[in-house]
């Protein structure tokens, strides 16, 4: 299996360099796996996911995402490279003025797909995380469980290669934070793609199997 | 209340460029017809010893376009009444040559002297006279106002810029979250800014109709009824059609640049 995340000597530091959060970090991540990255609060979690989708630079080393070193990426490859991507966020981060059907469509609004097939789409996945009825509601009417369905939603409408989830049940009971891990497990066993998930905890009742990736004192180091 | 307080505090800005632009554009229609008539009331006399054709005349100097003879026998005519015909005719032949200079643009009085010395370095041009004590310091006068209008309506857009572009900044603060959310998706910038474009080019269409009924108001019913003449005589240059496409391109022109220059203000600002 190839390659879809590796990261050598990779460095990641805020304030010019001033406030280092994670030093030479050395991990790979391959398509189709699922990984867990814990690790006490502040220790660099969410830092290092916002580097996988290029908000913030390595300050050191390389971070190679979908074959394009992080590190030294241009703006107009990093935009395209984000359209691969599917992005998940503890505070959900959807457009409260859209409805909940084009929020899902987002990636395809981008990627320029024409009316119907997002109308087609948003109505599949809408489906697929029993959101079906909600479609032409506004995120701020809907729980947070309902709203972070959506998030899914969003994130696998374009069939993307990595999913990237930031604390994703954060905020969620524990029958919506099950039904979260229940799409996302589905999403990586269905159709091959790699999901990252930043979290406190690795849940007890995830089946898939996966890898588990620590970060502690600035490293990040596999836990077998 | 604060929906209508935001847009007009983009469409007004944008109707005072609006309205500079179109001051501009009636005041160059009205000094062009105004510059016509000065140089047509201009005259440049040439005396020459012989006959000097058009032609000639402009290799001397190219802003020369009409060059008139002046019939010497309606000259020997006017000044030698009671005179024999043989008399005249020998006076006549004694006159040197007259022309009347036309000029092709109103032009400079240091280009009016450059075309007076060209004039004289030919042999055969005896002299060259010119009548038009008003014309220097009607240009003068003219120049000075043209200056002061210039000055002023780039001053006004300058500062009506930068209040259109707080504003944008506004709006842009206002769906700052969306379009960082189309952002982490790869959205490019044009679509990030698509929300920007729309409010900002419905507010230019407004603030482009505004600024059009205005001036048809001006012009055909404040203008007959104003009792001034110059405005009464000169009512056809106010506004004319095709003054408003270039009111809405301006209007487009200046949305693109504003919206480009907030949007490209701080690209990276995904948090």
């Amino acid at each position: 299996m190839s390659n879809v995340i590796r990261a050598s000597h990779l460095t990641l530091s805020y304030n010019n360099g001033e406030k280092e959060i994670i030093k030479d970090a050395n991990f790979t991540i391959k398509k189709g796996e699922f990984v867990f990255i814990t690790g006490p609060s502040g220790s660099g979690k969410s830092t290092l996911l916002k580097s996988l989708y290029g908000a913030l630079k390595p300050s050191g080393g390389n971070l190679m995402v979908g074959g394009q070193n992080l590190a030294n990426i241009a703006p107009k490859k990093l935009q395209e490279l984000r359209t691969h991507l599917g992005i998940i966020f503890q505070d959900y981060k959807l457009v409260n003025e859209w409805t909940v059907a084009k929020n899902v469509v987002l990636p395809l609004m981008i990627a320029g797909y024409s009316r119907d097939v997002q109308q087609t789409q948003a109505q599949r996945l809408l489906h697929h995380v029993k959101l079906a009825e909600h479609a032409e509601r506004y995120p701020l009417e809907l729980s947070g469980g309902e709203q972070q369905r959506v998030g899914v939603a969003r994130a696998l409408s374009k069939n993307p290669v990595v999913i990237l989830a930031d604390e994703p049940t954060g905020n969620l009971d524990e029958y919506s934070s099950n039904v979260i891990w229940d799409l996302m497990e589905n999403a990586c066993q269905q159709l091959d793609t790699t999901v990252l998930v930043v979290t406190h905890k690795i849940p007890t009742i995830f089946s898939l199997p996966y890898r588990h990736f620590i970060i502690e004192s600035k490293g990040v180091y596999e836990v077998h | 209340m604060k929906f209508i307080k935001n847009h007009l505090m983009f469409i007004l800005p944008l109707m005072v460029i609006l309205l500079g632009i179109e001051f501009y554009l009636v005041f160059e229609r009205t000094t062009q017809t105004y510059e016509k008539h000065l140089t047509e009331g201009y005259t440049m006399l040439v005396v020459s010893k012989k006959p000097i054709k058009l032609t000639h005349l402009q290799k001397l100097n190219p802003h020369i376009t009409k060059a008139k003879e002046v019939k010497r026998e309606s000259i020997v005519k006017k000044v030698g009444e009671g005179l024999s015909s043989s008399n005249s005719k020998e006076i006549v032949s004694a006159l040197p040559y007259f022309y009347d200079i036309g000029l092709d643009a109103y032009l400079h009085t240091q280009e009016l002297e450059k075309i007076k010395l060209d004039l004289e370095k030919d042999n055969n041009i005896k002299r060259v006279e010119t009548f038009g004590s008003t014309y220097n310091s009607s240009y003068k006068l003219f120049s000075l106002v043209k200056f002061i209008l210039k000055i002023f309506i780039f001053f006004m857009s300058i500062v009506s810029l930068f209040l259109i572009v707080k504003q944008m900044e506004i709006w842009k603060y206002t769906h700052k979250e969306r379009m960082q959310i189309m952002e982490i998706f790869g959205a490019p910038m044009m679509l990030r800014a698509g929300v920007l474009f729309r409010v900002a080019l419905t507010d230019a269409i407004f603030a482009t109709l505004f600024v059009g009924a205005m001036l048809y108001y001006v012009k055909f019913y404040w203008a007959p009824q104003s009792g001034i003449d110059v405005i009464m005589h000169n009512k056809e240059r106010l506004f004319a059609t095709e003054d408003m496409a270039i009111l809405f391109t301006s209007s487009l022109v200046i949305v693109i640049l504003a919206v480009y220059w907030v949007v490209s203000s701080n690209k990276r600002d995904v948090e």
